[in-house]
């Protein structure tokens, strides 16, 4: 002890990987994330729930301690660093046993070896060449693949399965650590904002949630957006046709719904909501001469002028999806499509000055306009928001999940299974064939296998030498 | 001790045929009763009408193994497995016909949700008890399928159409996977449980734990104690079949009078074996362990009127609120966690008594101590990488949806803390050669966690996973 100095980097590096270690950490863990499902977090609450919630002095404390945001606190992110840490260093650590383990087997096994093993067997035979070969038939039908081991003038038997997944729990360590790379570089690197468009706006600007916006090299075009509903009112689909435009030329168009994103270099489109902005997008109109008898049709937009002669034009001034009539005045009561009224401004060469005309349900047509206006449609101007997304480190976490699945398959479901069979002298000097076997998990399905292998040697050699008395399979305790 | 031993003796009375006949007769009466009703309204194969059948099917099999878990007979088993079976083909029949209604696998909600959980559940059963010959388990997972049924005859069935977020492949496999896993979990905590049993536990321990496990679900329950003896539940709105909001994320409350004063008397009642067990382990009297199992006893019965009180109460009726002016209804759908909690006391209870008075049975129907720790790691074993891969088709489904892998939501958090705990298990168990009681305690306390995921997290933490 005393004469073995360590250094402390050293010992650090042990204690960091000892198992210990590894259950304090993940206990850590456990209980901060379960804290912050608990108790009400930042970005997700609002402030001034937070403070329905909270007392002023608790808050304070919530705050300081960073317990009010646990997922992005500097220790949460410090501890799952350590526990980074803690695998790579037990990995590393235990991994030149478990490689010597898997790189050099254990194909010959001495006398201790052959005392303390658990599960063996003992054949008397009559000539070594006659056993090991019908042990070789049969360990060969078993699917265990033996060699002939030859070790000082002796042969002897070794066949086993699956070794690889002697090494699979590396292969799980290893998936974790790189979807912690991938969670890692998402947090350094990757973004999150949202972006509101209406139809064909053109946008390259994203709001984050709370930081500065943020300038795509290109920029997103909204095409058209809708919402389709079930026979009860409630939504079934919300979608968007987007363009990805580059220096004025359009690059990828593709219309998204939820569940299925745009992707373009990186960055991610989701559809997120959709709603009413408000405003108007167009308005149909018949317009009927005051003398005459042929209504015309047509579309107009918010300050789009339409030519209804010669000598008239039509501009739309103003809309107001839900008015309200109070002192002579029109006032907008709110922005749902509910009581809509247009001011439209009618031009015309024969009457010096312009004439406002009101279109809506009991307003007064003005008698000076030369065509009497009927509003037939109302398309009103929706908003598709999208939430946009960057992360470059998700290949990492996907990569990570695949691995993990195959690890964690080969781990639990593919067993590390030895056999060894070596003729030897009891201490009566008998020949006899030592049979062992072990498996590394599922030890009594093993366990059942390795004794119909034995019992399949037995009876081959008496087949094969009726002379050889029966021998019980002796010492199948094997745990 | 007199009523004590004469439910003792009832079971040795009455032969294995009578019982057979009885629960049959059980079931085929209250099944011509439902079919009297159902061609009343017409309506024969809706999936409440099937629900109802496998619910039926499901008590006769939870009764029958019962039975066999008190006296041994070899008979009980087979017709309750047979009803097992019969309850199974209802079951699946309910939930083909919700697949076929909705238009869509059936998972969009915790109805949903619990039909297959409750499905899988029955399966599985089978399975354990068919291949690897655990017969026993029936009795305790025929009685949680028993709850599941009743707690979904609670909450809102009309198929409702899936919101957008919800119309993916992957939410399917998302839930698959979790009711899977979750099946596999609560297997290995009722193996675990077995475990403790044949490795020679003392029946005290569990007197202990069954009366702390009750208590404290008390206990929790008169958190909702009010100012003159009244309990608090969350009121309902029976035409929209949903909880009443005073504002959002605030519930209204609505006081039933008089029933905290109950609950306070069956808090005390439950308690009292506790108390008596705690005062045995000083001063090692035997007499005060006899008069702890005997309140045992008593406080079942207590139990049941506690909960033939809550649910007749609750059930319909206004109430007066301490939030706002007037009488608002309330209905059982509203105290979900109530109803499972006083299902739950009594069913564990109920369970004590069995191992207090059939130990000897018990032990020798189980597998033995070695074979049942294996097979809890078999289980924990199939059940870790469908979390991992549950947890792994949830993320990719949220990143199509919410433009994100890994939000730190809080049913997400849980689902990765409860990876955490098997994880912790499966190091322990391989790195250190845990076998045994620690082991077992692992298994039990992970499906607690389980649990808590599953529900607690639905109904106590907000979050994104507003739908189940």
């Amino acid at each position: 002890m005393g004469a073995h100095v360590q250094s402390v980097p050293r010992k650090l590096w042990q204690t960091l990987g000892a198992i210990k270690t590894g259950v304090i950490l993940l206990i850590l863990v456990v209980l901060l994330s379960a804290a912050g499902t608990v108790i009400l977090q930042r970005p997700a609450t609002e402030a001034d729930e937070m403070q329905r919630a909270y007392s002023p002095q608790v808050l304070h404390l919530l705050d300081a301690l960073k317990l009010s945001d646990v997922f992005h606190a500097w220790w949460f992110v410090l501890l799952l660093s350590l526990v980074s840490l803690s695998i790579i260093s037990a990995s590393i650590q235990r991994f030149p046993n478990a490689w010597r383990f898997f790189s050099r087997p254990y194909k010959s096994p001495d006398e201790a070896f052959r005392k303390g093993l658990p599960g063996h067997a003992l054949i008397p035979i009559k000539d070594e060449e006659t056993a090991l070969s019908v042990a070789e038939r049969v360990l060969q039908k078993e699917g265990f693949g033996p060699e002939r081991i030859v070790r000082q003038n002796n042969f002897s038997l070794f066949g086993e399965r699956n070794r690889f997944s002697e090494m699979a729990v590396y292969i799980v360590h290893a998936s974790l650590l790189l979807i912690f790379l991938g969670g890692i570089v998402d947090a350094l690197w990757g973004w999150r904002g949202f972006i509101m468009l209406t139809r064909g706006q053109e946008s390259s600007q994203v709001t984050p949630q709370n930081a500065s916006p943020r300038t795509l090299p290109f920029a997103v075009r909204c095409d058209g957006a809708g919402q389709e509903n079930y026979a009860d009112g409630s939504p079934k689909r919300w979608w968007s046709d987007l363009s990805v435009v580059k220096d004025g030329q359009v690059i990828l168009r593709k219309q998204i719904v939820v569940n299925d994103p745009l992707v373009y270099h990186g960055v991610r489109f989701y559809q997120a909501s959709y709603g009413n902005t408000g405003k108007l997008d167009s308005l149909a109109l018949t317009a009927t001469p005051r003398e005459g008898q042929n209504p015309q049709e047509f579309k107009i937009g918010p300050n789009e002028t339409h030519t209804l002669d010669a000598d008239t034009t039509v501009r739309l001034a103003e809309f107001i999806p839900d008015f309200v009539v109070q002192d002579g005045h029109v006032y907008a009561r709110s922005t749902e499509l509910q009581n809509p009224a247009a001011h439209l401004v009618v031009e015309s060469k024969k009457v010096a000055q312009s004439v406002d005309v009101w279109v809506g349900s009991g307003l007064q047509e003005d008698a000076a306009s030369p065509y009497i206006f009927r509003g037939k449609d109302v398309q009103m101007a929706y908003f598709t928001g999208l939430e946009v997304s960057h992360e470059p480190g998700q290949w990492a976490v996907w990569a990570g999940v695949v691995l993990m699945g195959l690890g964690l398959a080969l781990v639990f479901y593919f067993v590390h299974k030895r056999v060894w069979a070596v003729p030897v002298r009891d201490a009566h000097g008998q020949l006899k064939l030592w049979i062992g076997g072990t498996a590394n998990k599922n030890k009594d399905a093993f366990e059942h296998q390795f004794r119909n292998v034995v019992e399949q040697i037995e009876s081959e050699l008496k087949v094969s030498s009726p002379a050889v008395a029966h021998a019980p399979v002796a010492a199948l305790a094997g745990k | 001790m007199s009523r004590v031993a004469k439910i003792e003796q009832q079971p040795a009375v009455a032969t294995g045929t009578t019982l057979v006949v009885m629960v049959g007769l059980g079931v085929a009466f209250l099944l011509f009763m439902a079919f009297l009703n159902v061609v009343k309204s017409g309506n024969l194969l809706n999936d409440s009408n099937l629900l109802y059948a496998a619910l039926i099917f499901y008590c006769g099999a939870g009764t029958l193994y019962l039975a066999f878990g008190i006296t041994g007979l070899p008979s009980y088993i087979r017709f309750a497995s047979l009803a097992t079976w019969a309850g199974l083909i209802a079951n699946t029949g309910a939930v083909a016909r919700r697949w076929y209604e909705a238009g869509h696998p059936p998972f969009a909600s915790i109805y949903e949700m619990l039909l297959m959980f409750v499905w899988t559940l029955a399966v599985l059963t089978l399975i354990a008890e068919k291949k690897y010959g655990v017969k026993i388990i029936g009795t305790v997972t025929m009685p949680v399928a028993i709850v599941g049924v009743i707690l979904m005859q609670l909450l809102r069935t009309e198929v409702r159409p899936l919101v957008p977020a919800l119309q993916s492949t992957w939410l399917h496999v998302h839930v698959t996977l979790a009711m899977l896993a979750y099946a596999a979990c609560a297997l290995s905590f009722a193996l675990a449980m077995m475990f403790l049993i044949q490795d020679k536990m003392k029946t005290e321990t569990f007197l202990a734990a069954t009366s702390l496990f009750t208590v404290a679900t008390y206990v929790g329950i008169l958190t909702r104690f009010e100012k003159w003896g009244g309990l608090s539940v969350v009121g309902w709105n029976p035409e929209d079949k949903a909880e009443i909001f005073i504002a959002k994320g605030v519930r209204l409350y609505v006081v039933i009078p008089d029933l905290g004063w109950l609950m306070v008397l069956v808090l005390a009642a439950v308690a009292a074996p506790l108390f008596l067990y705690l005062i045995w382990s000083k001063t090692h009297n035997q007499s005060l362990l006899t008069m702890a199992n005997r309140a045992v006893f008593l406080s079942i019965l207590l139990q049941v009127l506690a909960l033939a009180f809550f649910a007749l109460r609750a059930r319909d009726g206004h109430y007066a609120s301490l939030d706002a002016e007037g009488l608002f209804p309330t209905a059982l759908a509203a105290s979900p966690f109530i109803l499972s909690g006083l299902i739950g006391t009594i069913f564990v209870s109920l369970l004590y008594l069995l191992l207090l008075w059939r130990r000897n049975d018990l032990e020798r129907m189980l597998p033995s101590a070695d074979e049942l720790d294996r097979i809890t790691y078999k289980t924990i074993a199939i059940a870790f990488p469908l979390l991992t891969l549950m947890i792994a088709a949830g993320a990719y489904w949220a990143n199509r949806t919410w433009g994100s892998y890994w939000s730190w939501d809080p049913k997400e958090t849980w689902a990765a803390i409860t990876w955490l705990v098997y994880a912790g298990y499966l190091h322990m168990r391989i790195t250190r050669g845990w076998r045994g009681r620690r082991a077992a305690y692992f298994a039990i306390g992970g499906f607690a966690v389980v649990m808590f995921t599953f529900f607690g997290v639905t109904y106590l933490l907000p979050g994104l996973h507003a739908y189940a």
